[in-house]
This record gives structure tokens, sequence and C-alpha cells, in this order.
């Protein structure tokens, strides 16, 4: 039987070294400005949390075997080889205090991806064994069950019901030819229901055609989080699947962050080959229903709200000004955090950390970053659009005690739809 | 008549008719032309208020008049015309009235009534000691005899254009008159230097201002250049700077890329290793600059610019080395470089087909 092993690892590092990974390594500067963006390396003062050192078992591969002193050095004995030991040194670097949050390589002054290189050494730690245990189970459950929570359809049918009766409305089930596809995340079909029953309503309201789909429902990707794409293309191709037999031409990716990134922008290079429909963040629907008058809404939340931008939607995919013209709609006292939109700072646990366990306490850590941020506008209700980010914010203030209340914004728009008679 | 410094600036500006809102509304303007905060603004007014408008003497030497011509067309319609009420130009070959002997009179005049106190404004730039002394003269007298006279009891010296701040065009190779700049002979005296061909009207302007405001010199860079205009390079305030970044340049004048407006770096645009205020200022009351217009910048504010190379040849190709040096460089690299790209190439390419997919059982197997 095959195992995950060291000489595997390493072959991964090689397979994932690409001509922007060479070029960003080698013009590496040394100069320190990604630690300044990094919430792990702020808020805990370690230098071991310094971005590019959280890259540095494929940066040793790159040395060693792609660069002619790497060679020089091999001849002469001089090379620091990459070694079980140290891949599991790296491994709590590489997954515990990284948010893959891509503020590093925002800042990075020539521009090295760092995020993207992350990315790539993960899977290197992958196949040599080194993934955390949390997400290792979580990619584990999203394949065998298809939800990285384990969840069943059975459940989501249970939340549908209760949609149904307090709605009065029928949720979509398998309806060939709708025009969007919606996909959920396990989180929010436990934690935040109020997301089904939102869109139930405003698609009603919109007068839009939509389904949801028993042979997938599930829109988060483990094998992104741990960082896998055999993985991470078998649950792509669910939602592709799912999508062709419904003939749908569009899919909405719910309030989630890596959901989105995964299946809007590494999707079809995952799976090889381009999608027959178009992927959106309910964001960037609930946004063009808004321009084209097809979302009317009625009065306004009066208190100081703020909100809090996903990195992977606002860093990473550039939608930034679509929910700030929604809050538009629905909010006469709006004030955006001082950092936000693209140079946003993290809530400290995408990328993975939320599954892990081990992480937590540091993920608690890197929150202060964003308690800092918030106590500084000091509103009285936050907003945010993902569910990771969602349950991130309402732990942390709770941990501090702040007592700030955190709403989807998809709920706050359904909450001032007009009534029809 | 010429203005005699006796009034405040305060009482010059009301007498001519400005409103104390326009001269708070000026002294806004002077503020941000000098890259100091907007709260400076009434410290200046308040300074201009009283300070006593300084004689200022303007010399002008091996020159095209080309920086007094700049001067006269103003950026801001008023301001210029104010600041020439804000100082008392006693000598000025193009603007005064008086010719001749008179005009010399003028001079030693001003210069005996604000003994220590005068400002002189020098363009062009001065035959050296040792150079034939009638190569440019002005009634008789050597340039830098009459330079040497006027500055002795100056309060500063302020040169303006390259020619008076690093030798100029004058100076260019093979520099048949010996020519030097104004840095280079006046050595006990504070120099400002204001260079380009020519310079910015509102740097000649703010200079003076900055001068009046806070009775010492603006901060400088190692060229004597205020670094409120001479900070930061073209390149680096340059609206093609994009195209740079993305590697995308017009080749030819007539080409594409420079229809779609592309970076000019390969056309020989020295904005990367020229200091100046165009990119920001701009030129003609703010309508264009050089590079919006088509052309790469030349570098005019720079020491040297003349020698610097050819006006199109890129700012980064070393002119020492020849082509066939460089070209062999290029391919003995290439080589190189090639055969370890090749050799990389294929081992990630060995690593891609090899590679084995993960699969959960192994995962569980970590459980």
């Amino acid at each position: 039987m095959s195992e995950l092993t060291l000489e595997r690892g390493l072959a991964a590092f090689r397979a994932e070294i690409d001509a922007p990974t060479a070029a960003f390594f080698s013009s590496c500067v040394h100069c320190g400005l990604c630690a300044q963006s990094c919430p792990f390396y702020l808020e805990t003062g370690d230098p071991k949390y310094t971005p590019i050192l959280k890259l540095e078992p494929l940066r040793r591969v790159w040395e060693n075997e792609f660069t002619l002193w790497g060679r020089i050095k091999g001849l002469l004995g001089l090379q620091k080889k990459v070694t079980d030991a140290m891949l599991a040194e790296w491994e709590e670097l590489l997954y515990d205090s990284c948010s893959m949050c891509g503020r590093c390589s925002m800042v990075c002054p020539v521009g090295n991806d760092l995020a993207y290189m992350i990315r790539k050494t993960r899977e290197g730690m992958v196949q040599s064994g080194h993934a955390p245990e949390g997400l290792v189970s979580a990619s584990v459950r999203a394949i065998t069950t298809g939800s990285p929570m384990g969840l069943q359809w059975k459940t989501l049918a249970v939340q549908i019901q209760h949609v149904e009766s307090s709605s009065g409305l029928t949720v979509p089930v398998d309806q060939e030819g709708a025009e969007y596809l919606v996909l959920l995340s396990s989180m929010e079909v436990i934690n935040f229901p109020e997301y089904l029953e939102a869109i139930t309503r405003i698609f009603d309201h919109a007068g839009v055609t939509w389904t949801l789909s028993t042979q997938c429902f599930e829109a988060t990707n483990a094998g992104i989080q741990i960082g896998n794409k055999d993985i991470a293309a078998q649950l792509v191709e669910r939602v592709v699947a799912a999508a062709e037999t419904l003939r749908v031409p569009k899919v909405i990716s719910p309030e989630c962050g890596h959901a989105y990134t995964a299946i809007r922008w590494e999707g079809p290079n995952l799976i090889g080959r381009p999608y027959s429909f178009r992927v959106f963040h309910i964001v960037e629907v609930l946004d063009e229903l808004r321009a084209a008058g097809r979302i009317r809404t009625e009065g306004k939340e009066g208190d100081r709200l703020s909100m809090h931008d996903p990195c992977n939607l606002a860093r990473k995919s550039g939608v930034i000004q679509q929910q700030r013209n929604l809050m538009a709609l629905v909010a006469e006292n709006f004030v955006d955090l001082k950092e936000h939109g693209k140079y946003q700072w993290c809530c400290g646990a995408g990328g993975g950390v939320s599954s892990n366990e081990r992480a937590e306490a540091l993920k608690m850590t890197a929150f202060k970053r964003k308690k800092a941020q918030i106590e500084e506008v000091a509103p009285e209700r936050m907003v945010t659009m993902c569910a990771t980010c969602r349950t991130q914010l309402e732990e942390g203030l709770e941990t501090f005690n702040m007592e700030i209340p955190v709403v989807g914004l998809t709920e706050m728009i359904a909450e001032h739809l007009v009534e029809r008679d | 008549m010429r203005k005699r410094p006796d009034k405040t600036l305060g009482e010059s500006l009301r007498d001519h008719g400005l409103s104390r809102r326009g001269f708070l509304k000026l002294c806004a303007t002077t503020a941000s032309l000098m890259a100091l905060p907007p709260s400076l603004a009434p410290a200046i007014a308040a300074a201009l208020e009283q300070a006593r408008r300084p004689s200022v003497i303007w010399l002008s030497f091996q020159e095209c008049t080309g920086c007094t011509e700049s001067l006269t067309r103003s950026h801001a319609p008023t301001l210029e015309d104010l600041i020439f009420d804000f100082i008392s130009l006693d000598y000025h070959h193009t603007l005064q009235a008086a010719s001749g002997e008179a005009a010399e009179a003028a001079r030693f005049q001003a210069m005996e009534e604000n003994k220590g106190q005068y400002l002189v404004i020098v363009d062009g730039s001065i035959p050296g000691p040792d150079a034939n002394p009638g190569f440019s003269t002005v009634a008789g007298h050597s340039n830098y005899d009459i330079l040497m006279e006027t500055v002795e009891h100056a309060a500063a010296v302020i040169a303006v254009g390259t020619c008076a701040a690093f030798g100029g065009l004058p100076q260019a190779r093979p520099n048949p008159t010996g020519a030097m700049s104004v840095m280079d002979l006046v050595r006990d005296k504070p120099v400002i230097n204001v260079p380009g061909c020519p310079p910015i009207p509102m740097v000649i302007t703010g200079v003076v201002a900055h001068y009046l405001v806070f009775g010492r010199l603006p901060e400088l860079d190692a060229y004597h250049r205020p670094l409120a205009f001479y900070g930061q390079s073209i390149h680096d305030r340059c609206y093609r700077r994009p195209f740079y970044d993305k590697g995308l340049f017009a080749e030819r004048f007539d080409d594409e890329g420079a229809r779609q407006g592309w970076c000019l770096y390969r056309l020989g645009c020295k904005g990367p290793t020229t200091y100046n205020a165009c990119a920001t200022m701009k030129w003609n009351d703010g309508t264009s600059w050089p590079i919006e217009a088509g052309h790469p910048c030349l570098g005019c504010s720079e020491p040297k610019f003349w020698d610097a190379g050819g006006f199109y040849e890129p700012v980064s190709v070393p002119l020492t080395l020849g082509p066939t040096t460089l070209l062999g460089a290029g391919a003995a690299g290439g080589v190189i470089g090639g055969g370890l790209a090749a050799m990389a190439r294929k081992q990630v390419k060995q690593d891609a087909a090899t590679r084995q997919p993960v699969t959960v059982d192994e995962l569980e197997q970590k459980l």
C-alpha cells in the first residue's frame, strides 16, 4: 500500500517550482516587509512567522536543484537539505501561522506573490505527510461524505423545511434549467441557517430562478485549504457535475471566502478544462440585482456599522465595491475600517487555520490585529460575507469581551426587502 | 521707476488692490507649492505680511533668455505678478526699463542700499577665471568680474537654469569658453540651484517665496536643489509608469506602442535618473509636459545632461561598453542560463509526469 513520504514531498516541491516561483525567490531582497504585513508575526513578535521564512522548504529545493550556486554548493557538500525533521518543524509555520490572506503578496516591494508559493509549498507538505490532523480529517470527510464537517443532505433537508415554514416560500431543489445553482458551506448550514432563508427571500423578491442540487451542495474545498490538487480537483468536479446535470448557466458561491477562490479561480485549472457556466460570489449577484433595480428595499439600519472584507473576496478577487453598494442600500451610518478593501487585515482564521484545532491559540492572537482595527472605529455591529470570518469575529470579539454582534450582509439585505402585496 | 524696498509686503500688496481673501489664497497656494502642510498658510500669511520686499539683482550671463521666458509664462495667473511685487527686482536685462549706464547704476545703488541683504539670481554660465574674459561681457566687464562683485555682499545666490546651476550647454564638451557654474565659483555664500532647461516657472517663484516666508533657504539635496521640487524622480511620478511596470514600451515614435501611450524608456527617456517636478506640476498652466506630449524626458535638470549620451539612448545601457562586448556577454549568459533553465524544465516535467496523486487512504494513514 502506498504511503506519503519525504521523497514524494520533494518531488512535489520540484514539480511546483515554476518560472514565477524561481523569479520570486531570486528577486527577494530580504527587506522584511512581508513580516510587517503578517498578523501572525505582528501579534506574536516572533520572527519565525516572517512569511518568506515559511517558504524555506520550497526555497531550499529551488536553490539546491535549480540554481548554479546551489549545484556548486552541492559539489562541495555545502547544501542544506530538506529533511523530514525540517518539514515537521515547518508544518506549524505553513499551516498554523498562515491564513493565506495574501497581504504579504500585496506589500512585497519586488512583487513576490508569497501566498501563491505557500499554496505550492503545501502541496509538498501533503505529499510528505506533514499536514495538520484537522485538515487531513476535513479532507477525508469532504471526499467520503461530501462535506468537510461530515454534513449530509438530510441535515440540509431539515434546514430547508425550517426555511420553508418560516418564509412561506419554496426552496427549489434539483430544478433543471434554473438560472443559478446555489452552493452552500457546511458552516452556514449548521451555524448560519439565516443565510439560506435570506437568499430564498431575496431571489423570490427579485424573481430569480435558482436551485439547490442534491448531487452537490457543498461549496467549500478542503483540498485547497490543505494544499492538494487531487483532493481539490475531485471536489471541484462535483460542483461541475451538478451544474452540468442541472444545465445552469451560473453558479453562486456562498458567503465563504476560499470556496469562491477555489471554484472561481483555481477550479478550471485544477480540472484542466473550461466551465460551461460562470461563477459568482453571492455579493456580486446581489449587487447586479441591485444595479438592475430588482432589489427594492425600505428602511435603513440606524446603528454604526462597519465591515470586514474577507481576504479571498477583496484582496484576492477584487470584490470590494459591491458590498459597499449593498451597504449603502440598507445602512445610513456605515463607516469603513481604516484599512479595508485590498489592504484589509485578515481575521486570522482563513487558509485552513480554523479547521486546525492545534492552531486555536495562535488564531486568537492573530485576531488582535482585527480587534485593534475594530476598536479604532468603534462600530455597534460588524458586517461580513464569509462564514469563516464571521465565526472568527464572533469568537474573537467574545474572547475579548467586546459586545459587537456580527451580521451576514445577505441577511441584512433580506431584512429590508419591500414586502409584496 | 524702480520700486524701493521700503513698504512691507502686506502694504505693497494692498496698494496693488489685492484683497485679504486673495492674499490668503495666495499663501495657501504658496504652501502647497512648497510641499508644506496647509496649516502653515496662516504662518506664511503672517510672515509675508511683515516681510520687507528684498532687493533682487538678476544677472544674465552665457544664456539664451529661456529661463526668463519660462518665468514670464506664469503658471498660476496672478502668482508671478505678485512675486514680482514681493521682491524689488532692481536689475534684470530683459525686464528692466533702464539701459546703458542707468541700468548699471541701478545695480550699484541696489547693492549699496541693501548691503548683505539682497538676493542675486543668476541665469547662464560664466567663463571661468582662467578663460578669456572677452568671451562674454556686460558693459565692458567680464561675467566673472560682475558675478564676484555682485555676490560679495549678497545674502544668497539662486542659480536659475541648468547653465547657471551646472554649466549647461556652454559647458558641454568641448566647453570652448571654459564655462563654469555659479556653484563652482561662489564658495562663501549659500547657493540654491534651480536647474532645468528651463526650470518650471513655479519652481523659480516657489524658491523665492520660501526664502521670503522663512527667511532661510529651503532644504536642499546633494546638488543644492530644493527637495520640495527635486525630491522625486520623473519616473516615480510619471503617469506612464504602469506601462513600464508591465513591460510595455514604445520602440519607435510611430509604432503602435507610441500611439497607445506606452512607456518611452526605450526611446531614451531619462525619467528614471532625473529629479524634477514636471510630472506633477506640468507646464503651460498645467496643460502638459514633455512625456505627456509623447517625447522622452531629456533629463535637463541633471548635471552634464548634454554629455550624458544620446537623447534617444535608453539610460541603463552602459555607454562605456561596446555593442560587441555586450552581445558577447549576453550570448554567454544566455547559453549558461538557457542550459540551466533547460535542465530545470526537464526536472520539473519529469516530476510532474511521475507525480503520484494523493488518495484518501494515504491521508487516513496519517490520522
